[in-house]
């Protein structure tokens, strides 16, 4: 039997969607703007989007752009942080850089990146790479500078190479605070995924939006947001269990049903 | 219980002793200076000799700040004496070495790591088959009283069961030379006295060489054969005194012995009078 505080509280989420329909739809009703389509037409919109070859391709690029930039940032940005929580030196190389790159919106850098590299896949998969490469190393890097001395030297009394007490010590030890950034970098990753594709107009999920904005289609602009809004929450959710399942072994947190980064 | 002066070169075991006295750890005029600011230098440790023999148990006994943790950090290999060595059967000490393994107040376990997969870390990593890295940990932890909590996980665990998973998780790797660093410090009075008893029970089955860092001179007295008394500002070696009562002690006969009384009040009658001559602590 499922208690009545947990019947709140797996409910709760629904409500709250539900209520946010509610809001949209009598605004609409209110307004009667024609750039303002109604929650029922926006959400009628999205299985012709979805049953359409070409828009699904578009989604399924921008989706696989996103995993692949998503997934070298991470090998990239984990050891880079892990070995600058634990080494001065390779701390004192990388933070100036970093601290320069951090403020400056990485969608900024596109243009730059478009002359270089063109408008294809690379400058777009480039530019999710550095979106997510900064939350991902920093909280590497926290969560390596506060792994116990007394932990390494553990590990070194049993025989530990310096490497293997990175590999086998700092990551395992470091894994919830490398899983709270990789998640950030996660929403970063779509983020940036839609920014890149509404600069550089040429496929992608992104595109669909602005070329529905562009021939003044309002129902298929909100339904794309509502596309795009999805998957986030689901790519959030699926990786939230992930994490869940990988740090068990830590200390309990603070439990939300749905929840943003 | 006698008193030797710390210097004394030709420190003898007493005629007691049916164990060989052959020295194990050599500790060679260390000195440790740390820099505390941009221009201040403060010295932790100051000229410090000690030997210890082979299967003794030996413990490091000062105030807070003294740096009694820092001795054992040197010869635990984490830290490098600004002078002076550390020498391990003849050896200098450079780093770390699974001769010497190390408890810390902190138990510094494997938090990813279950009971058992924390105690068997240490064998998997010098190569022993887990199959047989497994048998030999389920052994040691039953020895430590956790039979049963094989599967937990460290923060499922009181303090005084992580203590005891490190201990476990230490002795697994057998090493010539346990150094705990004030390993119940953390640990509430009745907890702490029962790991005074589990430890002497264990370490008198199979005698290893023990140094063992504490600020409690009834610890100490209790579980030794040889006291290090230290002094503070600069960390020096004020004192060693054997310890002469009988084994295997128990505690609720070494409690009533005058023999033990005497030696806890001696010892914190001399901690006193260095207090006088000392600054105020």
């Amino acid at each position: 039997m499922i208690s009545a505080a947990a019947l709140t509280r797996r409910a709760a989420p629904v409500l709250a969607c539900a209520a946010l329909l509610a809001v949209w739809q009598i605004a609409s009703l209110a307004l009667k703007s024609d750039s303002f389509p109604t929650a029922l037409e926006a959400i009628r919109t999205i299985p012709d989007i979805l049953g359409d070859q070409e828009s699904l391709i578009n989604i399924l690029a921008s989706l696989r752009r996103m995993a692949i930039g998503f997934g070298i940032a991470v090998l990239v940005s984990i050891p880079l942080g892990l070995l600058m929580g634990r080494s001065r030196a390779v701390a004192a190389f990388f933070n100036p850089l970093l601290m320069v790159i951090y403020p400056v919106p990485k969608a900024a850098l596109m243009p730059i990146i478009m002359l270089w590299l063109g408008v294809g896949d690379i400058t777009k998969t480039l530019v999710i790479f550095l979106g997510v490469s900064l939350p991902v190393i920093y909280h590497s890097f926290e969560g390596a500078k506060a792994v116990e001395e007394k932990m390494l030297w553990s590990g070194a009394a049993m025989g530990l190479s310096p490497l293997q007490r990175l590999a086998r010590i700092v990551l395992p030890a470091a894994l919830p605070e490398i899983l709270t950034g990789c998640r950030t970098g996660l929403v970063l990753a779509l983020i940036t995924m839609i920014t890149s594709e509404m600069i550089a107009r040429q496929s992608g999920a992104g595109n669909i939006l602005f070329n529905a904005l562009d021939m003044g289609q309002y129902d298929t602009v909100y339904a794309m947001i509502i596309i795009v809004g999805a998957m986030g929450i689901c790519l959030d959710a699926a990786f939230e269990r992930i994490r869940a399942r990988l740090v068990r072994w830590s200390e309990p947190q603070f439990d939300m049903p749905l929840s943003f980064s | 219980m006698k008193v030797v002066p710390s210097r004394s070169s030709e420190w003898v075991r007493p005629v007691t002793s049916q164990r060989p006295a052959s020295t194990i750890i050599e500790i060679d005029r260390v000195s440790q200076v740390f820099q505390t600011s941009a221009r201040k230098d403060h010295l932790a440790l100051s000229d410090i000799s000690l030997t210890i023999e082979e299967g003794a148990f030996v413990s490091i006994l000062g105030p807070s700040g003294c740096g009694k943790s820092t001795l054992l950090y040197i010869v635990g290999g984490f830290v490098s004496p600004t002078t002076g060595a550390a020498k391990m059967k003849g050896q200098a000490i450079t780093g770390p070495g699974p001769d010497r393994g190390p408890v810390f107040q902190e138990f510094a376990l494997f938090p990813w790591k279950t009971v058992l997969g924390n105690v068997m870390y240490g064998p998997r990593q010098q190569g022993v088959r887990a199959n047989e890295a497994e048998v030999q940990s389920r052994a040691l932890i039953e020895m430590v009283g956790l039979k049963g909590y094989e599967n937990f996980y460290p923060k499922e665990l009181s303090g005084g069961m992580k203590q005891r998973v490190a201990l476990a998780r230490t002795l697994a790797y057998h090493p010539e030379v346990l150094l705990m660093d004030e390993p119940f410090g953390a640990l509430d009075a009745h907890t702490r006295t029962r790991l005074q008893n589990d430890l002497l029970n264990i370490w008198e089955r199979d005698r290893k060489t023990v140094l063992f860092v504490t600020h409690s001179v009834d610890e100490a007295v209790f579980l030794s054969d040889k006291v290090v008394m230290m002094s503070k500002s600069p960390g020096r070696i004020r004192e060693v005194i054997e310890i002469d009562l009988p084994r295997p002690r128990r505690r609720n006969e070494l409690l009533l012995d005058p023999r033990y009384q005497k030696c806890v009040v001696d010892i914190e009658r001399m901690f006193d009078e260095s207090d006088k001559v000392g600054s105020p602590s």
